[in-house]
């Protein structure tokens, strides 16, 4: 027997249908009344709203995203028209310890493979950021904060001259060695082509220059060097060489000022470097050492060696003891090590005779990699403990998001304070007090810069965006995967960049933020915005929105899909959707697009019980709509609002003769499929006062202590942005409902999150009573 | 209410570094008034190193905040400089507060404040230029919470003060 169940909600379908019921031997409504009422009551008086276009939170992004094309394809890959341009550099380098100047020269082969003809290259030429005609310090406001300094702070503040810091170019000159026309615009110079560089062709120049290098913890920069009380300086070297701008099928020639902030566009291609330094140092950079006999001692050789089969600890090639005895000398003649790096977007080197070198093997995937650290003694015991195990880790544990690391090796070399990655090497801080002791935080921060700055590798050095134009597509996106190495490192590290860590960026006075969407030197508050909130939107984006199956697959398929090229940031936006068929256009517009944040709460909760006794509201609207009562009281089921008074207990809904007599005419197969009978029902309305749309996250705690965890997808919102309600039927009484208990969405204002409304124990009594202790 | 300082030509460049520091200048300060103690209990959130670098430059000592050689007398520097740069008024007059101590957890350090024997708040003023002088970018959130009426809001270096009034409700 098969029974007609009818759920009505809405009042006006009510009195028609109930006719109709009347007639059949049995009827189980559920009805609703708090609902009928206010519709009918509702009285329309408002003046009619003007027309709108599509408002949705939901609707797609097709404004904002460029045009796909056959270079930059729908589905985020690259299409087969995609072209990119190689740039291979022979070069000399030399640094004069004395004088502090770095002295080079260059042989640049640039090769058009774009379809199109060149009149002219631009070469980017950052150390003319630290010009003395520089236009950063120009643009950066000043104002008055102290009314009175002392001598050292005066002197450096109004008497001293800027550091003098710009590249000086001795000569540009074609492959004949004849002078090229060239024409310097600030960080930026245009060599103008003999004739226009056919596609194909390819237009061999050259350079010599040198440069005065800045001792970076005065003049803060990202290379340089540091001098050390004993006469030795660590050379983290840089930026260094005049470098091709980025030609592509998006901006053309990206050559965007280097501000100082917005980093760098860069081709990829192969180098071949001599590095000419005094010949007691020690000297580690991209690519692979040429000459290792000629720079090595027999013994540091059969160290290597050791070191390429040891997949467990590092092994020493320079101990602190022998680094502690070069640096007490001072050799005056000099050695040249000479490296070659294929493919590689560019080129970094570091270089002192302070330096203890160790270094282990990693297993990627069946290929042996190199995990290599530098530092000076200052840097014990933290680095050798910790240095080379963290470039392991962050080697393998990319890999795994990624594709397997394509180089052959990663260098971690200690610098005071920089954390500024390269092709293969990276310059990091994290030094311990001189007494050798640190803390947690120097520890975390040393892990945290080296996973951080070795993650790079993989964006951008060889998923290798725009930085210039975003710096969130590597700072943003290195910062997600480095959540993942870092939890994998220690499973307890704070790394930062969770979604509850950008609560307190996001809910900051609207002036003060910027939409990741910006670039980056007209970005405020530039670390949470370029680095935290698109770390952590990928990260809710994978453990929260997608699942991590689905996740990993697509950012895995976008990372292989631009390993090697140039992705913009709909390249990524679309081959997440494409690779995981889940439309991501609404967070993407929300957390990429806006300064929205996000706000859930628990506006109200009512609750019902069941009863057979019409109660007064049902009898009231029996009666508006003119339905006799009794004609109706053994059909219904009837919902209380409210807890049963003392006097009147609870009765278990099963206890209800309507159902009873129902449930009685069952089947036994249809008895077995049905549900446990609910006694408490709950009509919870959520509400949001935050502009993002992001899944509803909610705990339901029942009276026996369980608790049940309700995931809703973020079209929850789709139909109403402000407010939801949902109805629970639960056979068990609900005292708890507490949204987002995970804080997994960056909810900015948990006082709204748990019904009833908690009171939570202050961190000041806390505190006070840890003293009284 | 100036004070000493020695902010350098350094500091002024915000970090140009491809830091991991994912650098912000804010601070969080909770401001509870608790009816049964008839006192105000202030916990004020702040970063480590943007403290230490502020008492450094100010004291021209080097602090080691959170490390085995902070030095000793590290809470006295801090207490100076919480009255220098953070003011109370309560009622329409400054009010003397207790500096009880400080907790670290992470890269973040808790000050614990504290203002006994207040029978009734009618009006109550913060100022809070904690950190401006070295850091132009700081801002100071202060969030009120006075006989359950609530209000915060954002101190600059443009706005470093506001007021919350209660008796006229």
């Amino acid at each position: 027997m098969n029974m007609p169940q009818l759920k009505l909600s809405i009042f006006g379908a009510y009195n028609r249908n109930l006719q109709k019921m009347k007639k059949l031997g049995y009827l189980f409504l559920s009805i609703l009344f708090i609902t009928a009422t206010s519709l009918a009551q509702e009285v329309e008086k408002k003046e009619r709203k003007p027309g709108h276009r599509n408002l949705s939170k939901f609707r797609q992004l097709k404004q904002e995203l460029p045009t796909p094309n056959k270079q930059h394809t729908a589905s985020g890959a690259p299409g087969y028209e995609y072209t990119q341009q190689q740039v291979d550099y022979v070069m000399n380098i030399s640094i004069d310890e004395d004088t502090n100047k770095l002295y080079g020269d260059q042989v640049i082969t640039y090769h058009n493979r774009s379809k199109d003809n060149l009149e002219y290259l631009w070469v980017q030429l950052d150390q003319n950021m630290r010009a003395r005609d520089s236009k950063t310090p120009e643009v950066k406001a000043s104002s008055f904060n102290s009314i009175f300094n002392d001598p050292i702070t005066f002197t450096e503040n109004y008497l001293k001259e800027s550091f003098d810091g710009g590249f000086n170019i001795e000569y540009v000159k074609d492959a004949q060695g004849k002078d090229l026309s060239h024409m310097v615009n600030r960080t930026m110079m245009r060599v103008d082509l003999p004739v226009p560089l056919v596609s194909g062709a390819t237009f061999v120049f050259k350079m010599k220059w040198w440069y005065n290098i800045p001792p970076y913890i005065e003049v803060n920069g990202r290379s340089g060097y540091e001098p050390f009380p004993d006469g030795n300086n660590n050379y983290t070297i840089a930026q260094f060489f005049p470098r091709l701008a980025v030609y592509n099928n998006v901006e053309g020639w990206q050559n965007m000022q280097f501000w100082g902030r917005s980093e760098w566009a860069l081709e990829f291609g192969n180098y071949d470097v001599k590095l000419t330094v005094p010949a007691d140092h020690i000297v580690d950079a991209t690519g692979e050492l040429q000459n290792e006999k000629e720079v090595l001692t027999k013994e540091q050789r059969k160290r290597w060696e050791l070191a390429r089969k040891s997949f467990k600890d590092p092994v020493f090639i320079v101990t602190q003891e022998e680094a502690e005895k070069a640096e007490k000398e001072r050799s005056t003649k000099t050695k040249t090590w000479h490296f070659n790096a294929k493919n590689v977007r560019d080129f970094g080197f570091a270089s002192s005779r302070k330096y203890i070198w160790d270094a282990m093997a990693v297993n990627i995937n069946g290929k042996s990699v190199l995990a290599v650290s530098l530092y000076p003694k200052e840097g014990n015991p933290l680095w050798e403990e910790h240095s080379t195990r963290v470039v392991a880790n962050t080697l393998e544990e990319y890999s795994k998001m990624t594709f397997d690391y394509p180089y052959s090796k990663a260098v971690s070399v200690h610098a005071a304070k920089q954390g500024m990655e390269y092709p293969m090497i990276s310059f990091n801080y994290g030094r311990p007090q001189p007494d050798g002791s640190y803390s947690d935080r120097v520890k975390n921060g040393m892990i945290g810069v080296i996973t951080h700055e070795v993650g790079h590798n993989f964006f951008p050095m060889i998923v290798n965006s725009d930085e210039r134009q975003w710096s969130w597509m590597d700072e943003g996106i290195n910062s997600f995967v480095e959540i993942l190495a870092e939890l994998d490192y220690d499973p307890n590290f704070d790394t930062g960049n969770l979604p509850k860590d950008i609560v307190a960026y996001m809910s900051i006075d609207q002036d003060q933020l910027s939409p990741i969407m910006t670039q980056g030197d007209n970005v405020f508050n530039f670390g949470p915005n370029a680095y935290t909130k698109p770390a952590a939107g990928l990260y809710m984006l994978r453990n929260t929105i997608m699942g991590p199956e689905l996740f990993d697959h697509a950012f895995r398929t976008y990372s292989k899909r631009w390993m090697f090229k140039h992705p913009t940031p709909a390249d990524f936006f679309r081959t997440m959707e494409d690779a995981s068929a889940m439309d991501l256009d609404w967070f993407w517009r929300g957390w990429f697009y806006s300064t929205d944040y996000n706000d859930v709460g628990v506006k109200s909760v009512k609750s019902y019980y069941t009863t057979d006794k019409p109660t007064e509201k049902a009898i009231a609207e029996l009666k508006r709509y003119n339905l006799p009562l009794e004609n109706y009281k053994d059909y219904l089921i009837f919902f209380a609002e409210g807890e049963p008074s003392a006097n009147e207990i609870l009765k278990k809904t099963t206890d209800i003769q309507v159902l009873k007599n129902y449930m009685s005419r069952l089947s036994e197969s249809e008895k077995e499929e049905l549900k446990e009978t609910p006694n408490y029902f709950y009509e919870v309305t959520y509400e949001k006062p935050g502009g993002l749309v992001l899944p509803l996250i909610v705990d339901i705690t029942y009276e026996d202590g369980e608790t049940e965890r309700k995931s809703y997808p973020a079209q929850i919102w789709n139909k109403n942005d402000a407010e939801v309600k949902k109805v629970y039927a639960t056979a068990k009484k609900i005292t708890n409902i507490l949204v987002d208990p995970d804080l997994e969405t960056a909810d900015i204002d948990m006082t709204n999150n748990s019904w009833p409304k908690k009171k939570q124990d202050s961190q000041f009594d806390t505190f006070k009573k840890e003293l009284k202790n | 209410m100036h004070t000493i300082k020695k902010y350098t030509f350094l500091l002024l460049i915000i970090p140009l570094l491809s830091f991991t520091l994912h650098k912000y200048y804010l601070s969080l300060t909770k401001i509870d008034y608790v009816n049964e103690s008839k006192s105000l209990q202030i916990t004020m959130r702040i970063f480590i190193d943007d403290l230490e670098s502020t008492l450094n430059k100010i004291n021209n000592k080097s602090f080691e905040l959170d490390t085995k050689t902070e030095l000793e007398d590290s809470n006295i520097y801090i207490e100076n400089y919480l009255f220098e740069q953070f003011k109370v008024s309560i009622n329409g007059s400054i009010s003397k507060y207790k500096y009880l101590g400080k907790k670290y957890e992470n890269d973040v350090v808790y000050l614990f404040i504290e203002i006994k024997n207040i029978s009734e708040i009618k009006s109550i003023e913060i100022k809070n230029r904690m950190l401006m002088e070295t850091f132009p970018e700081q801002q100071n959130i202060i969030k009120l919470n006075i006989n359950n009426k609530k209000k915060s809001f954002i101190l600059t270096t443009k706005n470093d003060n506001d007021l919350l009034k209660l008796q006229d409700r």
